[in-house]
């Protein structure tokens, strides 16, 4: 366990100075759509690319490190493993930044089949690509089995999935977290074998030349990139389940509804990715209906059992608000109002209208940065201030959650806007029918900025505690 | 810092059984299929530059250099290849695979259509856009958006606020109001899929268009035919549609496909916003029906990322 809590600290560490950089790439991004950085247009692509993979890799791993933490008050995860997880992701992380600074790969972060082979890059930068993400996909396709070895050690599989509850048993009691990260890491492992598949297709065209079928391509790159972003999602969720109640003096506890939501989770999200697909026309029509089905179906374990359950958790409760609970209940919120922007684009009739405009950006950027973020950063600060027990500075922490939230908030609604207006997103510069998109942009970049500076504020808090933290496990 | 476009190159492969081009009839068919992706003749810069009036502007020895390899030339740094370089966002025009006599070729066909075209900035100047508007569906999506963040807003910060009278909670009745919440959430989800699944823009296969367009998306622009344009080499060989005009109120079915990479096909209105779109997939052909009534000058963008020359890739059409 101690093993398992000092490696939570070093993911920490790598989140900390990944993340800000990241923000910068995404700064940068909107600083030159809005025609600022005119000398630095030609690199916007490459730096799309690397701001999306490693936003969904950061915060993918993240979340997998602070489930691995909770997991270890209950199971035994391998320390070993854990290890492996560190140094697989490092070196993956680096031979991404060789690509795509040395190479300009920039083939965007879900690479659409036959793009890595037929960019203006050097092939040998698709290849390392390739490679990286190799790296990155076993490794946590290996950690997320130890983790999941672990959950079996000590519960059945029927009790790690809660079906005891269901025949009205308790025992052995299930907390809802594990419950959630055994769901989350079951479609973890199948997102990540749908991963792998798809990269041993893209090695056998390098090998034999006889290329692939790019629907198929499509369908193995979104079940596994929008799987593996959900499931993060809810491994945020997971420690919002095991944490707020200590803030709130009260339980929230395993039971029948929440037993039957979660198990109905696993079944949805690994068929909600079809919505991805909704203007190729030529994918079994049934299929595209299900993505709509299922997606809506997705709000209801969502809304009516973790967001309610939330809420009454807090309802009238004796509170402690701290910088942690502030930001897992604004995680929560956040989890909520993406969630609205995704439902309404998960309707046919209204993707239309809005498949690859900026309105998917602007769902996404929330249910991640507003929900995801916030709720693993939550933890992070709980972690660091359960180990330190500095002294909290209510004021200051007030402070640097309302720059977040403004921060955030502001340049979502940027995105919402633009996407409204039909502004396409991932374009370097915008064509005068599209010329609108570049005042929001300007804008966005500021409120970007306004959430960084938040966000280092963040920092200074929780790096104090942090280094005790590590000063305590070490 | 060699880089190539490898639809191109691959395109390049692909004709390199072909017979080889000496005439200006042959240089129209290879300067389809290699440079109007990314060059006009006097319709201005697009990916690389105007080619109009190009011949007199360089030395002819430089030009078949260039055209045959260009890539070497970069490479050399050749003065005038490594500006042209910088100035077009360091887009390296990729190695054709053209021989000289292939060049000559094109060349030929590049001061034909001088001698006919006007340059683009002698053209008359574009009617001013007018100011986006945004369009009934997307104004609902956008409005129920707010509404619903406004309530969630309002519910988060209500309960926030509660805690500062702390009670015990009746937890039988707030599982009731769960109960409540939960028919509620249901029936509305379900509501909204009865009334929003059949509205779905899928081509049904009982619907027949006044007109059928085939559109063959590449690296980075689209080329409109009526007859299916399937392979690179088609193209220079099947009709083209130059301007695409249709009356307004007609039902047409673009048939869109892909050449290289997957693009999308985003149908823009006068009023600057996305009316329909389907994704151009290699190897596959997706059907988009759509009604276009209301007259004016649309405007196709590529949606889906396909490299640098991305956001540069649209095609216009007209609806009178």
């Amino acid at each position: 366990m101690r093993a398992v809590k000092s490696q939570t600290l070093y993911w920490m560490a790598i989140t900390f100075v990944l993340f800000p950089v990241l923000i910068l790439l995404g700064i940068y991004m909107r600083s030159v759509q809005a025609g600022a950085l005119p000398a630095l247009e030609g690199w916007f692509y490459p730096m799309m690319t690397l701001h999306g993979v490693g936003m969904v890799g950061v915060w993918y791993v993240a979340a997998v490190a602070c489930a691995a933490n909770v997991l270890a008050k209950y199971a035994a995860p391998s320390p070993a493993i854990g290890r492996l997880a560190i140094a697989g992701t490092v070196v993956g992380v680096l031979l991404l930044l060789a690509c795509v600074f040395l190479g300009r790969f920039a083939a965007g972060w879900y690479f659409l089949y036959p793009l890595p082979f037929k960019g203006e890059w050097p092939a040998w930068s698709a290849v390392v690509f390739l490679v990286s993400l190799t790296v990155l996909g076993a490794t946590w396709l290996v950690w997320s089995l130890d983790l999941l070895r672990a959950i079996a050690a000590r519960y059945s599989l029927g009790q790690a999935l809660g079906w005891h509850y269901l025949a009205g048993r308790s025992d052995p009691v299930l907390p809802p977290a594990v419950l959630i990260i055994t769901v989350s890491l079951i479609a973890s492992v199948a997102a990540l074998v749908a991963g792998v598949i798809m990269l041993v297709l893209f090695y056998l065209e390098l090998a034999t030349g006889a290329p692939n079928d790019a629907l198929l391509m499509k369908n193995l790159i979104f079940f596994f990139g929008h799987t593996l972003v959900n499931l993060a999602l809810y491994l945020g969720v997971a420690l919002a389940y095991e944490v707020l109640p200590e803030y709130a003096g009260r339980p929230w506890k395993t039971n029948k509804v929440v037993v039957i939501s979660w198990n109905a989770v696993l079944a949805i999200v690994l068929v909600a990715y079809f919505h991805h697909l909704y203007m190729d026309v030529v994918q079994p029509g049934v299929l595209l209906y299900i993505g709509q089905v299922a997606s809506y179906a997705s709000a209801i374990p969502a809304a009516v059992v973790t967001i309610f359950g939330a809420l009454l958790l807090v309802y009238r409760a004796r509170m402690r608000w701290n910088l942690a609970s502030i930001l897992f209940f604004l995680g929560l919120a956040g989890w909520a109002i993406g969630g609205v922007g995704a439902v309404i684009d998960s309707t046919i009739s209204a993707n239309v209208r809005l498949h690859n405009t900026l309105w998917v950006p602007a769902h996404f950027h929330t249910y991640m940065v507003a929900g995801l973020v916030f709720l693993v950063v939550a933890y992070f600060y709980h972690v660091c201030q359960e180990a330190a027990a500095a002294p909290e500075r209510t004021g200051y922490q007030k402070l640097l959650a309302t720059l977040m939230v403004l921060g955030a908030y502001g340049f979502f609604l940027m995105f919402y806007l633009s996407g409204a207006y039909s502004v396409p997103r991932r374009f370097a510069a915008y064509p005068a029918e599209l010329a609108h998109g570049a005042i929001y942009s300007g804008i966005a970049a500021a409120f970007a900025a306004l959430f960084l500076l938040g966000f280092v504020l963040y920092l200074v808090e929780t790096g104090k505690r942090w280094r005790r933290a590590l000063a305590h496990a070490s | 810092m060699l880089r190539h476009t490898a639809l191109l190159a691959a395109a390049a492969l692909a004709l390199a059984g072909a017979a080889r081009a000496d005439t200006a009839a042959d240089g129209k068919v290879l300067y389809e299929q290699k440079c109007a992706a990314c060059h006009t003749i006097g319709g201005g810069d697009r990916i690389g530059p105007d080619l109009h009036g190009v011949a007199a502007r360089r030395p002819e020895a430089w030009l078949l250099h260039f055209i045959t390899a260009p890539d070497k030339m970069i490479a050399a740094k050749d003065e005038v290849a490594v500006r042209l370089y910088e100035k077009y966002n360091r887009i390296i025009m990729p190695n054709l695979g053209l021989s000289e006599a292939d060049a000559r070729a094109v060349l030929a066909h590049i001061q034909a259509m001088t001698a006919g075209a006007v340059p683009a900035a002698a053209a008359a100047r574009p009617s001013p856009l007018p100011q986006p508007e945004l369009a009934a569906p997307q104004s609902a999506v956008l409005t129920t958006f707010l509404v619903l963040a406004a309530l969630i807003v309002a519910v988060f910060g209500w309960i926030a606020l509660s805690t500062r009278s702390p009670a015990e909670v009746d937890v039988k009745r707030a599982y009731g109001v769960r109960k409540v919440f939960f028919v509620t959430a249901a029936v509305v989800l379900v509501a909204l899929l009865v009334a929003t699944l059949p509205r779905a823009p899928y081509a049904r296969a009982d619907l027949k268009p006044d007109r059928i367009v085939h559109v063959a998306a590449r690296q980075f622009d689209f080329v409109f035919s009526d007859e299916p344009i399937v392979r690179a080499t088609d193209i220079g060989r099947v009709p083209t549609i130059q301007r695409l005009a249709l009356k307004a109120g007609t039902l047409v079915e673009f048939r869109v496909t892909s050449l290289d990479v997957n693009h999308g096909f985003g149908l823009y209105g006068p009023q600057r916003q996305l009316v329909a779109q389907t994704q151009a997939m290699p190897g596959y052909v997706n059907r988009l029906v759509v009604r276009l009534a209301e007259p004016g000058q649309y405007k196709a963008f590529c949606l889906e990322y396909c490299a640098a020359g991305h956001h540069l890739m649209q095609v216009g059409l007209t609806v009178e």
